[in-house]
């Protein structure tokens, strides 16, 4: 599948702002089973300093600054990809119970002590490469993080889904439908700094707070779980015409099993990611992947828009 | 019990009772005094008691002169805590600092092979030297600086360590600083003036000299230049003057000649880092930081920072600019790795560790964890991460109930926990209440890196506890510091050939701020002016403004006493009505309204509360207590600006205030005796701030703030007083008190020869452009002084504060006495003089918008904008 995205962020100031420095992750990163054709940004006014690089996550990020005196900035990135889907039916490709994954990163063995890729042998259809660096490096995403604590009223929440013995992508499935049914998709009803207790107290947020969520509850639990930053292609409603701009930015989760790797798993949609989901993105959480943020000097009040287009080429 | 040996029986013995000397630094091996300790002893008891007692206080008032503080200035409370020193200095013997430099060298070598290898390859996480949780949740590790460090030959560029000695003479590191230890500016300070408080004592004892440390320091910060710059600017970034350590971050800028800065007095362009100056913008090759790392860069750090400079990461990845320590070096602040350090001494430098660690379980280690659990009671424990650094709980101090709580926390995340062993660390002698008591004390060591080398400075900072029984030592709490004196005399034959540019004597350094020109001699003459930030301009032109508003209020006050004195005397209604007039002339200079413009003939009989409330209240706006603290701490904001003296004088002006006028038992003669003191004092700071000053960009700065003040206040005053038409005897009196008040009656009877007439006084202090307190001089003194303003060459037109200042002279040269005072049968009031005195005002305060818009540049306020969620497609924010 391919797909033409254009996401443009529009910024409206009241006064002039003289300088402003930026962070865009809106490049999408290629992985196994995404791969980017073409990127690039339209930036008004031109920026005078720009630069792309991988981040600790392997993400690109575009830094760039403006430097003369401007009271709108519109930023555009626009992205095709390549979305294969995967040959896989994930909900039976792991064994483990999510007991012993959680055991598989509570024991602190030997080097060496991982499953290696040549394990995976056994199962050729599998498509993902992993290895003992990055079982290691799934570590960080069992730990707090900036936006994620772990708690009891998380862990107590997911406990209905975790039942005993239960293999681990059925229980986190279990997870992400439970959040779907249960919780009220409400945008405006939370804003980037409402705190996970209140989503789990008043049971309705955004694609963001869903993900955050059920990141809290897998690490909870002691499972890795990381953050995507992503779009979504969108279906028109029967009979109508497919609305230019009128998609917008999303963001669903991952956990990671040994052996397997990372899987996504959709709790807004109720959906296990395939050829719909292209992914800008991931981190620890929504800190980690923002994907516009800047600083401006002056500028008194600002106003910003979005428009995102999710056009599918084939 | 240990007893005293020797002939040192009476002074020594009798205060220092070794009950908790077990394991004195006096006594470290056996019963046997250390040789050199025994002379500093037999020293201070020759000396006595009493006479160590003035020596101290002598220190205690270098120190508060010197403006040495740890803890915030200004604070409503007076948290200012003034820096405290005992005057007995802490010895090491020049072989056993021989073991604690070798040390010290190989852990900060360690230290920063762990520092690349976690901002690097981590290898040590992949190949399992390391823990992954270790590093990776605590909250130093920044992953936004993985990787932004270009390859320079050491990373950790100033480290300091905390060391204890325990029961057997042993030393152990407790802690390690490596983002930005403070310190060493301290330590400078406490020899500086051990030097003056014990010269004899110091001269016979061979002390190493701190000099040379500083030298190296510079040359260290130099070296990190990108391409090896000649002369490459080094700032010192600091948060600000309500950080604890502000004095010395001001004090260490001041001394190694680098220019102090906050945040904001940087800005990130064309992919570099430039400092925003009076005179346009000035690129900035290396950042000695003190500001935290989370903090240094909104844009890729702590998004909430207002301390930092956005897009500074990008400059360091790009190596434009190199920060000392790195972004991110806080991760190695943890105390979960001391367990780790014996294992990667030997993995990279194969030698075990020279310094060991005071002993530490990390509960991320299941046996470890198990073992902090079940010996809560031994041992203390702590969090790994930097914000709790200074929490720790001890464990036999748990009740039971508290106990049950803290294991489960520890069970719940164990790798956010060590567990340590709670040390009984040995005591040293200190000067306590005139005694030479017993005290435990941690020294805290300094180490800068040269290229590839590492240096110990030969001293350092020994806190002691403030009580006896005190395990806990740290300045937050009040705890008094020691100088260390590293014996066996200078042995640094390298220092001489180190660039000149560090004040060598210490002698010298006890005039603490030495003015940077002095020893910039070696320099290019075109380094010898740091150039003034805009921050800095900004606080000079309001050291100005306040210097202008405490004298003219001062001033005003001390006349209307007097006639309030004659009124009390002679209840005349005539001196009734001119204070009457006064009173109100007050409120409006001070801009206290009501005050005695409120319709209340009360509070004009009987002035006395409202003149104390001008007098004292801090909290009101207006009032001199007010604006003298306003005055202080805007000269405080730029401290590392002023010369000792000019410090000196502008803190007696709030040291007098404070004592005499601001407690609860202010009378008429007192505060009229300290307002002469303070206008002595106000004069005094202005002339030496003539005199001690270059008369370049930031003393116009200075001069401007003070003539447009005065010229605002003369304005204010002569509203007040001359303008309304008075009965000639009421106007009389109203004229004198005006003169009086502008210092200026002399004047005006040797130049007059006649009695007080409105159009002779008005000529006089409106018109006269030779005398310094009329308006028209002000204005012309402003004028010249904006002329000096650097500006962009090749300019055409005046710019906006050189138009309005020419025409508010203009407007006041081209009116004439005769006009202004001509009378209108509709009106009481002199129309003319009321117009062009409301014009000249009404400029005034338009100049003083444009020098703030035009030069304060670090005014504009910066702001985060970012979508605020995936899902919101219009925000307004």
């Amino acid at each position: 599948m391919k797909y033409r995205i254009t996401h443009t962020t529009y910024y409206h100031y009241s006064q002039v702002v003289g300088l402003c420095q930026n962070e865009a992750r809106l490049l999408v990163r290629d992985f196994w089973r995404q791969q980017c054709l073409s990127s690039y940004f339209e930036i008004h006014p031109l920026p005078f300093d720009m630069r792309e690089r991988i981040d600790y996550f392997g993400n690109r990020v575009a830094y760039f600054s403006i430097q003369q005196p401007h009271t709108h900035l519109e930023v555009t990135a626009i992205n095709e990809v390549t979305i294969n889907r995967p040959t896989v039916q994930w909900l039976t490709a792991s064994q483990f119970s999510w007991e012993q994954v959680v055991q598989q990163f509570l024991a602190m063995p030997a080097i060496g002590g991982y499953p290696t890729s040549s394990d995976l042998a056994h199962n050729p259809q599998i498509e993902i490469k992993t290895s003992t660096e990055e079982f290691m490096a799934a570590r960080y995403f069992l730990l707090d993080s900036p936006m994620i604590t772990t708690s009891a009223s998380l862990a107590e929440y997911a406990l209905a889904s975790f039942t005993p013995n239960r293999p681990i992508l059925e229980a986190v499935q279990d997870l992400m439908t439970r959040i779907f049914t249960e919780f009220t998709y409400a945008p405006s009803s939370t804003t980037i700094a409402t705190p996970l207790s209140d989503v789990l107290l008043y049971r309705r947020g955004v694609c963001q707070d869903f993900a955050h969520l059920a990141i809290g509850c897998l690490r909870s639990f002691g499972l890795a779980a990381r953050y995507v930053s992503g779009y979504v292609e969108t279906q028109p409603p029967t009979g109508q015409a497919r609305l230019v701009g009128a998609d917008a930015s999303h963001a669903w989760f991952a956990v990671y099993v040994p052996l397997l790797g990372w899987i996504d798993f959709d709790p807004t949609n109720n959906k296990i990611p395939s050829d719909q989901h292209i992914t800008l993105a991931w981190g620890r959480d929504y800190t980690d992947v923002t994907p516009l943020k800047g600083i401006a000097l002056g500028g008194g009040r600002h106003s910003l828009t979005v428009a995102v287009d999710v056009l599918r080429l084939v | 019990m240990v007893k005293m040996t020797g002939k040192h029986t009476d002074f020594a013995k009798q205060c220092y009772d070794t009950r908790l000397a077990i394991a004195e630094e006096v006594f470290p091996i056996e019963e046997k005094v250390q040789p050199y300790w025994e002379q500093l002893l037999a020293a201070f008891d020759a000396m006595g008691g009493t006479e160590i007692d003035n020596r101290r206080r002598e220190a205690q008032r270098l120190l508060r002169e010197n403006g040495v503080t740890y803890n915030v200035y200004g604070d409503d409370k007076q948290l200012t805590r003034p820096w405290r020193l005992d005057p007995v200095p802490l010895l090491i013997s020049g072989e056993e600092w021989l073991r604690i430099e070798a040390g010290l060298k190989q852990r900060a070598q360690l230290l920063d092979l762990i520092l690349q290898d976690i901002y690097g390859k981590q290898l040590l996480l992949k190949k399992g030297l390391l823990p992954y949780e270790l590093v990776l949740a605590h909250s130093g590790f920044l992953p936004a600086c993985v990787g932004s460090v270009l390859p320079q030959a050491t990373w950790l560029t100033v480290y300091s360590a905390n060391l204890v000695r325990g029961h057997k003479g042993q030393l152990w590191v407790v802690d390690d600083r490596t983002q930005a230890p403070s310190g060493c500016g301290y330590a400078l300070e406490n020899r500086a003036v051990m030097t003056r408080i014990l010269p004899e004592i110091f001269r016979e004892t061979q002390v190493a000299r701190l000099s040379s440390f500083f030298k190296l320091f510079q040359r260290s910060l130099s070296g990190l230049a990108q391409s090896n710059k000649e002369n490459p600017r080094v700032v010192v970034l600091t948060p600000g003057p309500f950080n604890e350590t502000y004095f010395e971050h001001a004090y260490l800028a001041s001394y190694l000649g680098y220019t102090l800065v906050q945040g904001d007095d940087l800005t990130v362009r064309d992919g570099r880092v430039w400092l925003k100056a009076l005179a346009g913008l000035q690129p900035v090759d290396v950042i000695l930081r003190r500001v935290d790392d989370v903090f240094c860069d909104p844009l890729s750090l702590r998004n909430d920072s207002r301390l930092g400079i956005p897009g500074l990461l990008e400059v360091v990845r790009r190596g434009n600019v190199a920060i000392a320590n790195p972004l991110g070096s806080s991760v190695l602040e943890n105390p979960a790795l001391l367990a780790f350090l014996p294992r990667l001494a030997r993995h990279f430098l194969n030698q075990e560790l020279l310094l060991p660690s005071v002993a530490t379980w990390w509960c991320g280690q299941r046996r470890e964890c198990d073992f902090v659990i079940q010996n809560l009671d031994k041992l203390i424990i702590k969090q790994i991460n930097g914000e709790h650094r200074n929490e720790q709980i001890i464990g036999q101090q748990l009740s039971q109930q508290e106990k049950s709580v803290l294991r489960a926390k520890i069970s719940a995340k164990p790798y956010l926990f060590v567990g340590q062993e709670s040390l009984s660390f040995a005591t040293v002698p200190a000067f306590v209440d005139h005694h030479i008591e017993p005290r435990r004390a941690v020294l805290r060591h300094f180490v800068v890196a040269e290229r590839d080398q590492y240096h110990v400075m030969p001293g350092g900072l020994t806190r002691v506890a403030r009580e006896k029984n005190d395990a806990k030592v740290s300045n937050q709490e009040g705890g008094i510091s020691k100088d260390t004196w590293v014996l066996g005399g200078n042995s640094d034959a390298s220092a001489s050939a180190l660039p000149n540019t560090v004040v060598d004597s210490e002698q010298l350094i006890t005039n603490g701020f030495v003015k940077k020109t002095i020893w910039r001699t070696n320099q290019p003459l075109e380094s010898v002016s740091e150039p003034v930030t805009s921050r800095a301009a900004d606080h000079l032109f309001w050291v100005g403004r306040y210097l202008e508003r405490t004298d003219s209020a001062a001033r005003l006050l001390r006349s209307i006493l007097l006639k309030y004195r004659d009124t009390l005397e002679f209840n005349d209604h005539t001196d009734a009505e001119s204070l009457g007039v006064l009173l109100s002339s007050l409120t409006q200079m001070t801009a206290t309204y009501p005050g005695f413009l409120l319709n209340n003939q009360t509070i004009i009989a009987a002035p006395e509360a409202e003149l104390f409330s001008l007098a004292q209240n801090r909290q009101r706006s207006g009032s001199l207590a007010a604006t003298i603290y306003a005055l202080v701490q805007s000269a405080f904001s730029i401290r590392d600006l002023w010369s000792q003296d000019t410090w000196r004088s502008i803190d007696a002006i709030r040291h007098r205030w404070q004592q005499k006028v601001m407690g609860s038992d202010l009378s008429i003669e007192v505060l009229q005796s300290s307002l002469d003191e303070l206008i002595t004092g106000v004069v005094g700071f202005a002339g030496l701030t003539h005199e001690s000053m270059t008369h370049e960009a930031g003393w116009f700065m200075l001069e401007s703030g003070r003539r447009l003040e005065r010229a605002l206040n003369l304005t204010a005053l002569l509203r007040a007083t001359l303008v309304t038409q008075q009965a000639p005897a009421i106007q009389n009196q109203v004229l004198e008190a005006v003169l009086l008040s502008l210092d200026s009656v002399t004047i005006y009877q040797r130049r007059y020869r006649s009695g007080f007439q409105l159009a002779l006084v008005l000529e006089l202090l409106l018109l006269d452009s030779n005398h310094p307190r009329s308006i028209v001089y002000q204005l012309q003194q402003l004028a010249q002084f904006i002329s000096k303003f650097p500006r962009d060459g090749r300019q055409c037109q005046l710019c906006e504060e050189e138009r309005l200042i020419l025409k508010a002279l203009t407007n006041v040269q081209l009116s004439t006495v005769a006009e202004l005072l001509k009378e209108d049968e509709n009106s009481a009031i002199y129309t003319e003089l009321e117009n062009l005195l409301a014009d000249t005002t009404v400029l005034l305060w338009q100049i003083a918008e444009v020098i703030t818009r035009a030069y304060f540049s670090h005014s504009q306020i910066s702001q985060l904008v970012t979508v605020a969620s995936p899902n919101a497609e219009d925000e307004d924010l």
